[in-house]
C-alpha cells in the first residue's frame, strides 16, 4: 500500500484533482466533459513529444531540439504535399526525417563527446534555420505556412476515435507503447541503467551507444508525429509550430518526475505530468486569467513542485540520519 | 601543435575568427572597416553582457537559462520607472537590484533547495517572464527618455558610453575570477565540490554569488538594451540566453565547470556576433542566419571534441610510455613488454 501512495506519481495525480476541484467551482463549465476531452487538442502535442524526451532524460542524455525538429518535418510534409505526393508518402517522409534528425543528434554527440544540451542547442538552430531555407524553396518564405492539404489530413485532427479526440489518442497511444517499452522491456531496463551509470552499463556489456542513439531517433520521430498533428490541427505547416512546446514539453518530463542526472522516471508521471500543465493552461484561461499571469504561474508551479520534491528527500535522508545516531547512541550507552 | 590547440583554445578560436574575418574580407572588400568593427561591438554588447553572468554561474558548475527573462524583466522595470519621471542614475540602480534579487532567488533555490540549477532556471524562465508580463499589461514599453537612449550613442570615435561600461565589468570579472582568492573559489567549486567543501570553502556562498551576478550582468544587459533599441518590446531578451550559453561553450567554457576564462568568452561572442553581421555583407539572405550559424557551431564542437580526444589519448601515451621498460632489459621482460604493449594503446582508445 505505501508503495502505491507514496510514490511521486500520486502526488501528481492530486494536483490534477486539485486542479479540477479549483477550476471546476471558479468555472463549473470547466469540468464539462466534452470540454475536459476537447482541450487536450491545445495541449496533447507537449505529452507526444515529452514522453520520448522522458526516456532521453532517463538515459542520461537531454535534447532540445524537439522544438525545431517539430517545425522542419512539417515543413517537409508540407513540401512534399506540395509537389503533389501521395498521403503515405509525405507522412513516411516526414517521419523519416525526424529519425534522421535524432540520429543527427547522437552521430554528433558521440563523435565529438560534448555534452547533449549544448549539441542539441546547437542542432536547434540548425533544424530551425534548415526548416526556413526549405520553406523557401516552395515560395514560402520566412515564416509563412504552407497549407493546401488534403481534406483526409485536416479533417484527422476534429476526428473521433472511440468519442476520444484523435490527437489525444495518439498520446495516448503513444504513452502505452513506450511504457511497455520502458517498463517491461530488455531495452528500457538498459536505459535505466545507461543513466544511472554509464560506466557499470558499459563494464556489464551494454550497447551504450545503442540505446542512446534509439532514444534520440524515438524522440525525432515522435517530434514529427507532434509536427503532422499540429499541422493537421491548424491547416498549415509552418516553422515556428514546435518553439511553444519547448519549455513545456521539459518542464512535463521533470514535473514527471525524470531526473536531469539521469536513471529515474516514469512514463505515466510525464503523462500525468502533461495533463497538470495543460489544464493548468485551460483553468486559468477558463478562470479569465490573462495569459501573462498563466505563464508566470507554470514557471511557479515548476519552480515549487520540484523544490517540494528535493525539499522532501532532504527532510527524509535529514530525519532518517538523526534516527540512525539516536539508535547508535542507545546502542552505545 | 595538437597539445599547443587544446592547451590555447582561446588562441584557436581566436586564429579562427581572424581567418574568417580575412576570408570574409576577400569575398566582400569593405568588410574590413572601422564602421563593421563599430557595428559588431555594439551588436554585442548585449550577448557580451549576458555572457559574461553566464560563465559565473557555469564556472560553478550550474547553469543559468533565465538570464533572457531577467533581461526583459529589469528592462522593463528601467523602462517604468523613467516613463514614471524617476531620475536615470536611481532608476538604473534600482534595475542592477532587481536583476541581483532575481539572481539570489535563483541561487537560494539551488542552494538552499537543492534543485538542479537547470530546472530551477527553467522554472524561474517562466516565471520572470510572466512577472515583466504582469507588469507591462502586455504593452511594449515605448517613449524612453533621451538621456537613456544617449547612453548608447556612438561618440566621434565610435565607442559609445556602454561600451565603456562593458569593457570595464569584462576587465573587473577578468580580474576577479584571476587574481582574487574569492574569484578562484569559483573554479575550485566547479571541478570539485565535495573538495571545495572540504578545503572550508563557503560553497553555497560561491554559488550564491555567481547567481546574484548573473542576474546583476543580466540586468545591465537590459539597460543597454533599452537604451540601443529606443523601446521595449514584450519578448525583450528571448532566447539570449541560449545564445550566451552557445557562445561560452565556443569560448572554451566546460559545461561540467572549472574550466574556461574571460577573455575565451570575448572571443566566442565577437565570433558568434560576426557572423551574423558577415552574413549581411556577403549578401546571403536573412533566412540563412540559424542554418549557418547552427551549422558553425556543430562544426566548431565536433572539431573541439575531436582534438579534445586525441590530445587526451596523446597525454596518456605519454604518460603510460614512462613506465615501459627501455628494450635492453631481460629476455622474459622483453616478451612481457612485446605482448604488453599493444595494450596500452588499446586501452587508450577507450
Amino acid at each position: 500500500m505505501k508503495r502505491i501512495f507514496l510514490r511521486w506519481e500520486m502526488a501528481l495525480f492530486a494536483m490534477l484533482v486539485a486542479e479540477f476541484a479549483i477550476f471546476g467551482a471558479i468555472n463549473p463549465r470547466f469540468l464539462n466533459l466534452s470540454n475536459l476531452l476537447y482541450s487536450t487538442s491545445d495541449f496533447a502535442q507537449i505529452g507526444i513529444v515529452a514522453l520520448p524526451l522522458t526516456i532521453v532524460i532517463i538515459a542520461g542524455g537531454i535534447d532540445v531540439s524537439f522544438a525545431s525538429t517539430i517545425g522542419l518535418c512539417a515543413i517537409i510534409f508540407g513540401i512534399a504535399n506540395f509537389f503533389g505526393l501521395p498521403l503515405p508518402v509525405c507522412i513516411a517522409a516526414s517521419l523519416a526525417a525526424g529519425g534522421i534528425a535524432g540520429l543527427f543528434n547522437a552521430s554528433i554527440i558521440h563523435i565529438s563527446r560534448i555534452q547533449p544540451l549544448v549539441v542539441t542547442l546547437g542542432s536547434m538552430y540548425l533544424f530551425s534555420g534548415a526548416a526556413t531555407v526549405l520553406s523557401g524553396v516552395v515560395g514560402a518564405s520566412g515564416y509563412e505556412g504552407i497549407g493546401n492539404f488534403p481534406d483526409s489530413f485536416t479533417g484527422f485532427a476534429y476526428l473521433d476515435l472511440a468519442s476520444l479526440p484523435a490527437p489525444f489518442v495518439v498520446l495516448l497511444v503513444e504513452a502505452v507503447i513506450l511504457f511497455v517499452i520502458l517498463h517491461f522491456s530488455r531495452f528500457g531496463r538498459a536505459v535505466f541503467l545507461c543513466g544511472l551509470s554509464e560506466h557499470a552499463a558499459r563494464y556489464s556489456g551494454l550497447p551504450i551507444r545503442t540505446v542512446q542513439t534509439i532514444t534520440y531517433v524515438m524522440t525525432g520521430i515522435f517530434a514529427a508525429v507532434a509536427g503532422l498533428v499540429l499541422s493537421a490541427y491548424f491547416g498549415s505547416a509552418r516553422v515556428d509550430l514546435g518553439t511553444a512546446t519547448l519549455l513545456p514539453a521539459i518542464t512535463a518530463a521533470v514535473l514527471g518526475g525524470a531526473s536531469i542526472y539521469g536513471g529515474q522516471g516514469s512514463i505515466i508521471g510525464t503523462l500525468l505530468a502533461t495533463l497538470v500543465i495543460g489544464y493548468l493552461q485551460q483553468g486559468l484561461q477558463m478562470s479569465g486569467v490573462p495569459s501573462q499571469i498563466s505563464s508566470a504561474l507554470s514557471g511557479a508551479l515548476l519552480v515549487v513542485a520540484v523544490a517540494l520534491r528535493h525539499g522532501s528527500a532532504l527532510l527524509t535522508s535529514f530525519v532518517a540520519a538523526r534516527i540512525m545516531a539516536t539508535n547508535r547512541k542507545r546502542a552505545a550507552s | 601543435m595538437l597539445d599547443f590547440f587544446a592547451r590555447n583554445r582561446v588562441a584557436t578560436l581566436f586564429g579562427v575568427t581572424v581567418l574568417a574575418f580575412i576570408l570574409i574580407g576577400m569575398a566582400a572588400p569593405g568588410y574590413l572597416s572601422l564602421s563593421t568593427a563599430s557595428v559588431i561591438t555594439s551588436n554585442s554588447l548585449v550577448l557580451m553582457t549576458v555572457a559574461l553572468g553566464t560563465m559565473l554561474v557555469i564556472l560553478t558548475r550550474n547553469i543559468d537559462v533565465s538570464s533572457g527573462s531577467v533581461l526583459g524583466l529589469s528592462a522593463v522595470i528601467l523602462g517604468l520607472l523613467l516613463n514614471n519621471n524617476v531620475g536615470l542614475v536611481p532608476a538604473i540602480i534600482i534595475c542592477l537590484l532587481c536583476g541581483a534579487l532575481a539572481g539570489l532567488f535563483n541561487g537560494l533555490l539551488v542552494t538552499f533547495f537543492n534543485v538542479p540549477s537547470i530546472i530551477a532556471t527553467l522554472g524561474t524562465l517562466g516565471l520572470f517572464r510572466g512577472i515583466m508580463l504582469i507588469l507591462t499589461g502586455g504593452k511594449w514599453i515605448e517613449e524612453l527618455p533621451q538621456s537613456l537612449k544617449f547612453l548608447a550613442e556612438n561618440g566621434s570615435i565610435g565607442i559609445s558610453v556602454l561600451t565603456v561600461v562593458v569593457a570595464i565589468a569584462f576587465v573587473g570579472v577578468w580580474a576577479f575570477t584571476r587574481y582574487t582568492r574569492f574569484g578562484r573559489y569559483f573554479y575550485a567549486v566547479g571541478d570539485n565540490r565535495e573538495a571545495a567543501r572540504h578545503l572550508g570553502i563557503r560553497v553555497h556562498l560561491v554559488q550564491i554569488s555567481a547567481f546574484v551576478a548573473a542576474g546583476t550582468l543580466a540586468a545591465l544587459a537590459g539597460i543597454i538594451f533599452a537604451a540601443q533599441i529606443g523601446f521595449i518590446p514584450n519578448q525583450a531578451g528571448n532566447g539570449v540566453e541560449l545564445k550566451a550559453i552557445a557562445a561560452n561553450v565556443l569560448g572554451g567554457v566546460s559545461l561540467l565547470g572549472g574550466s574556461g576564462s574571460v577573455p575565451g568568452v570575448f572571443v566566442g561572442v565577437i565570433f558568434m556576433t560576426s557572423i551574423d553581421s558577415a552574413l549581411v555583407f556577403l549578401k546571403i539572405p536573412a533566412f540563412w542566419n540559424d542554418f549557418i550559424g547552427g551549422a558553425v557551431l556543430l562544426l566548431v564542437l565536433l572539431l573541439d571534441g575531436r582534438v579534445r580526444i586525441a590530445v587526451e589519448k596523446a597525454i596518456r601515451a605519454k604518460r603510460y610510455g614512462v613506465h615501459a621498460p627501455a628494450p635492453t632489459s631481460t629476455a622474459t621482460s622483453a616478451r612481457k613488454i612485446a605482448s604488453s604493449t599493444p595494450k596500452p594503446a588499446q586501452e587508450n582508445t577507450q
